[in-house]
């Protein structure tokens, strides 16, 4: 259930009438009305191809409707500038399903990078990106290029790269995908305490474990449209995962 | 904006060791070395034309024609004579430095090398010349100076080397024009090079450059990135063409300088010209960089 305090917030994510299509191709997402509460947490779901790396996709600025309007943080994205875009997309954090590390980098410099290219200091970088890899176990290989690391570990490091700025908004595919049962609990409970925090969640998964083990509401993809459940509805009435 | 703000403090791409990067390097170190020769060669025009410039300015020459006398003894006399009437008149004009008759010996060695050793001028009826000096910035009228002459002596006549050496400048602005154009070219050829290939590595890098654009990266951090990377590209490959060029151009001036006459030995590289074909490898990194940064900045302009 959403908290009061969820209830009240303003939208972090507001989408009206949304629909996208690439090049002239048919509508992959057709008139999805949404409204994403700052500090809110939802699962993402749906079959392989339902749009739901398109979703995300709109929501972490990756490209614009193909019609209706999008809103990020109160802006209308239709028709923000360039520049005001990339300081938009500077407070969310994403997690792709793969994993999308620079491999020539090391674990540290990939972390590090959103801070980078925020411009802070180098002495403020050591000691966030120090604390967060040793939070998610990987302080042992924190100099050694991704390249080398097993998906578990590049796991981890892109989902510590998507929380390194304290995102306002974080978006998650399928981000326990590669883990162990033990990893994805504590990764869980990562994304909790930074919802706990005030940062808007929204996970793509196709687990049923995931959704069961955590009471959130979840948006599910079917036809083009979205429907959104309460948590545990839906799985119980067939709705499908 | 400054130099500094197009160039990036670290590099976080994958740009350094990759093919685009060798290519870029063997081609401005081809320019460069281009670029230096051809810009030896038109300071080297630049000093020749100067000289020649001062030499029709500050002298010209006076040709005294020889008497027809049957008696050679008496013609040589009256001309000399003639000679001697001319340089006076010349001495005592305000705008002459100095004015000296050639000796017999030194129209002797002018004449050696169409009539060979052992020609006597005194047995021929060779005009004798006077080499006027003028001082620094004198205005002369050289048409009033003619008739003047001629009231002078009937037998002068004035030569300020103005005829020949019009052509020769002439020739020699021609070859700077074309040696200009081929610097203007090479300069557009390799920052036509320098676009395509970054447009390339940005092809080739495009999924890393999507990751920093989703972050946030604005435009200017990713074109700091090229420019960081071509600044150093184009240093390095302007130190290899100019390694290759500074020989070069010692050759050249080794070849020239055996071209009897005394045309080509006019040519000169000062030390300022050795210091500006020397500093090329700045220019062509700052090329590089310029022309990274902003190919990057439009392509960049065309994603969300």
């Amino acid at each position: 259930m959403l908290r009061d305090s969820v209830i009240n917030a303003p939208a972090v994510v507001e989408m009206k009438g949304v629909g996208i299509r690439y090049d002239q191709g048919p509508e992959i997402l057709s008139d999805i009305n949404l409204s994403l509460k700052k500090g809110s947490f939802h699962f993402l779901t749906g079959k392989s191809g339902a749009g739901k790396t398109s979703l995300l996709s709109l929501m972490y600025l990756a490209q614009r409707p193909s019609r209706g309007a999008l809103g990020v943080f109160g802006q209308n994205v239709n028709f923000a500038n360039r520049e005001a875009l990339a300081v938009l997309r500077r407070r969310i954090g994403v997690v792709f399903q793969d994993f999308r590390l620079i491999e020539h980098l090391s674990a540290f410099d990939n972390v590090a990078l959103p801070l980078r290219v925020c411009g802070m200091s180098e002495k403020e970088i050591k000691k966030r990106v120090k604390e967060l890899l040793s939070w998610v176990e990987l302080d042992k290989h924190m100099f050694e290029k991704t390249s080398t690391l097993s998906g578990g570990e590049k796991q981890r490091i892109a989902i510590a790269r998507a929380v390194i700025n304290r995102p306002d908004i974080l978006l998650a595919d399928e981000p326990t995908g590669n883990v162990d049962n033990d990893i994805a609990r504590k990764l869980m409970k990562l994304f909790i305490e930074l919802n706990k925090l005030g940062t808007t969640v929204v996970i793509a998964t196709h687990s049923d474990k995931l959704i069961t083990d955590f009471p959130y509401p979840r948006l599910h993809l079917v036809n083009g449209g979205l429907r959104v459940f309460q948590p545990f509805e839906g799985i119980v009435k067939g709705v499908g995962i | 904006m400054t130099a500094s703000s197009l160039i990036a403090r670290k590099q976080e791409l994958p740009l350094k060791d990759d093919a685009t990067g060798l290519f870029l390097k063997i081609m401005i170190s081809i320019a460069v070395f281009l670029f230096a020769v051809t810009l030896a060669g038109v300071l080297a025009i630049n000093s020749m034309l100067t000289n020649w410039n001062n030499s029709i300015l500050g002298s010209l020459t006076v040709q005294i024609m020889p008497v027809n006398n049957i008696n050679q003894e008496q013609a040589r006399e009256e001309t000399l004579s003639h000679q001697e009437k001319t340089l006076e008149f010349l001495k005592k004009l305000p705008q002459v430095e100095s004015a000296t008759a050639l000796s017999d010996n030194q129209l002797q060695m002018l004449l050696q090398p169409w009539l060979g050793d052992g020609v006597s001028v005194e047995e021929l009826p060779t005009p004798r010349l006077i080499d006027v000096r003028l001082k620094k910035d004198a205005e002369i009228d050289f048409p009033k100076l003619a008739e003047q002459l001629a009231e002078v002596s009937p037998l002068a006549s004035l030569d300020n080397h103005k005829l020949w050496l019009n052509k020769l400048i002439r020739f020699a602005d021609g070859l700077k024009m074309l040696a200009m154009s081929i610097l203007l070219l090479v300069i557009a050829i390799t920052s036509g090079a320098i676009f395509y290939t970054t447009q390339t590595n940005l092809g080739l890098h495009r999924n890393i450059i999507e990751i920093l654009h989703i972050m946030g990266a604005k435009d200017t951090y990713v074109a700091q990135q090229y420019a960081h990377r071509d600044f150093g590209i184009g240093f390095i490959g302007g130190l290899i063409g100019l390694c290759f060029a500074v020989p070069t151009i010692f050759m050249i001036a080794g070849l020239a300088e055996q071209i009897e006459g005394g045309i080509i030995s006019d040519a000169r590289l000062s030390f300022a010209s050795w210091l500006l074909i020397c500093s090329l490898p700045l220019f062509s990194a700052f090329i590089s960089m310029i022309t990274a940064y902003y190919t990057v900045k439009r392509t960049l302009e065309k994603m969300m």
